[in-house]
């Protein structure tokens, strides 16, 4: 098997995961050892690896995500007769194949009432709850989700899946405060995720954005936050296009907001020469990181296509309010 | 000085057929059932209920704000000290909250705990009933067998080692008995266990001596006889005196500091 079958597939590009899929029927041709018939040269051969394993799980997720239905199930079936039915990651996973086959609306709440029944037997299969929280948003009952992913994260509050889930929720209706709190929680988590800091910058430029009072209080706030995640990730596209963003705003607002209002609490807002410099310093960055992804400099690959485009958009755009 | 004549010692070849290669595919053997043995006895480690999830992770929770408290900022992190000491000092996380302030249970009486024991007599047991086995068998056939000459001088100190059960005074160190052979087998066929059954097999009793030595520090913390209220009156405190450092103070300036452009 392929090596970037050891990573969970909802990382991979579709083409990668399209290229696995494709794959399957080859890779899964034979069964493991451990699990086909007895012979006595499975006495001798190496114990089985918790890799295989994971590779059958990510193997099953891009069949699911391409359309093979087959190849998935047959890896579901490989999975069920090692760990058995019972096995609390194998219920989720089972659920999450009838939920991937299932036709319309009705089939998905038969699903629902299935992981409820398991729910109430027992309370404690995490794996399943998440299941549900992720039904419960595909059905568009947002409400009812957010409200289980609270129940979640009041019995398992160091689970930082389940806080980002949440914190993403609360962004599309709109409650910033409670996303942001969310995000925090994250971080406390995983101090030095870089991405979680641009992820809360974002947050807080949304919420910044939305006009209200306390607006270039949060805008500072995201402007450090796209500091810091620049600062644990050297060239971090993401933080610097969140970090061009923010200055650009800030420069708008920045002379006529009043000096008291930052006053009472949290830092206070960095000066005007700062901001400009932080702002000429994102774009320079920011077109270093285009010209030298799109040349495909050795070194400068790895960068999404779709965010090198969206930087490339940004900078146009700046450029052309500059030259009206 | 004079030389010493090397001591020459006229051996049946069959010895070395009956007794050198059946004692070590003996041990091999018994290597490999043991492993097998203890994967099919291992029990599965017992389900944890809500509340206990609950309690414990609440307590993580703690630990992390107390660690990473510099990441948010300080209205954020005075509003959740605020929340967990109160929540901590109440006893809102406890798994039962009724036992508040009673003196934690007798780890022998916790079932929890004695399905643990159990899992080590079993380990324990896999590894002794084998070993006194062969050793008698050894004993009752192979005993002050002469079997093999190690081809490296030793000096007198290995005799008690190599010639175990075999009482002559001046015979030369070099000479090795059946039930030396023996242990030197116990000790010598870890690397032979791990081809035969990969690096974590359980055949080996020196791995499992280590695994009892130093038992995980996760198991310590929540372990059964430590009282979960008194940790989390504990982690209150701490969290009560923490001085709080925002990381994002200056953080624009440190930025401007190092990024050339």
């Amino acid at each position: 098997m392929s090596s970037s079958l050891s990573h969970p597939p909802a990382h991979l590009p579709p083409a990668v995961a399209l290229r696995i899929s494709q794959q399957a029927p080859i890779t899964l041709r034979n069964p493991p050892s451990v699990i086909s018939s007895y012979s006595i040269s499975s006495l001798w051969s190496a114990a089985e690896t918790p890799e295989l394993w994971t590779e059958y799980e990510n193997l099953m997720l891009s069949c699911l995500r391409t359309g093979d239905e087959q190849s998935a199930h047959l890896c579901l079936e490989r999975l069920t007769e090692r760990f058995g039915a019972e096995n609390e990651k194998l219920m989720a996973l089972r659920g999450l194949f009838q939920e991937a086959i299932a036709k319309d609306d009705a089939e998905l709440k038969q699903v629902l009432e299935e992981y409820e029944n398991i729910l109430t037997k027992d309370p404690s299969n995490m794996p399943v709850t998440k299941r549900r929280i992720a039904l419960l948003k595909t059905l568009d009952k947002t409400t009812e989700a957010i409200t289980a992913l609270n129940e979640f994260v009041d019995s398992s509050p160091t689970d930082a899946e389940a806080w980002a889930e949440l914190a993403d929720l609360y962004v599309g209706q709109g409650m910033y405060p409670q996303a942001v709190f969310a995000m925090e929680e994250v971080l406390l988590i995983t101090p030095n995720a870089w991405n979680i800091h641009a992820r809360l910058g974002e947050v807080l430029f949304m919420a910044g954005s939305t006009g209200d009072s306390s607006a270039d209080k949060y805008l500072g706030d995201a402007l450090r936050r796209f500091c810091r995640s620049i600062e644990l990730c050297d060239d971090y596209l993401r933080g610097y296009y969140g970090l061009k963003l923010t200055t650009s705003k800030l420069l708008s607002i920045l002379p006529q907001a009043s000096r008291q209002s930052k006053s009472d609490s949290g830092l206070a807002l960095p000066d005007l020469k700062t901001v400009e410099r932080l702002n000429e310093t994102a774009t320079a960055k920011l077109s270093e990181i285009v010209r030298k992804s799109v040349n495909g400099e050795p070194g400068w690959g790895g960068y999404e296509q779709a965010e090198v485009i969206a930087a490339k958009a940004l900078l146009d755009s700046s450029a052309a309010k500059t030259i009206r | 000085m004079a030389q010493i004549p090397v001591q020459t010692i006229h051996r049946d070849p069959q010895l070395f057929y009956w007794i050198l290669i059946p004692i070590t595919v003996v041990m091999i053997l018994t290597g490999v059932l043991r492993h097998y043995a203890t994967v099919l006895m291992a029990t599965e480690p017992k389900k944890q209920e809500l509340p206990a999830i609950r309690e414990q992770r609440s307590l993580l929770r703690g630990i992390n704000l107390r660690t990473n408290a510099n990441v948010i900022s300080p209205a954020s992190f005075q509003a959740r000290k605020d929340y967990l000491v109160n929540a901590y000092e109440r006893g809102d996380f406890l798994k039962d909250p009724d036992k508040k302030g009673q003196a934690a249970a007798n780890p022998m009486t916790d079932p929890a705990a004695m399905e643990g024991m159990m899992g080590m007599m079993k380990g324990n047991m896999a590894m002794m009933i084998p070993q006194t086995l062969i050793m008698g068998w050894i004993n009752a056939f192979f005993s002050g067998f002469v079997i093999i000459r190690l081809p490296f001088p030793l000096t007198i100190k290995f005799k008690s080692m190599l010639q175990a059960g075999v009482g002559t005074r001046d015979m030369d160190p070099q000479w090795m008995s059946s039930i030396s052979w023996y242990v030197l087998c116990i000790f010598g066929l870890q690397s032979v266990f791990n081809y035969l059954l990969g690096s974590d097999n359980a055949a080996s009793q020196m791995a499992q001596q280590m695994g009892q030595m130093g038992p995980g520090a996760g198991a310590q913390m929540f372990g059964p006889g430590v009282d979960p209220d008194k940790q989390f009156k504990a982690e209150a405190e701490n969290l009560s005196v923490l001085a709080h450092e925002y990381t994002l103070e200056g953080v624009e300036d440190r930025l401007l500091e190092t990024v050339r452009v």
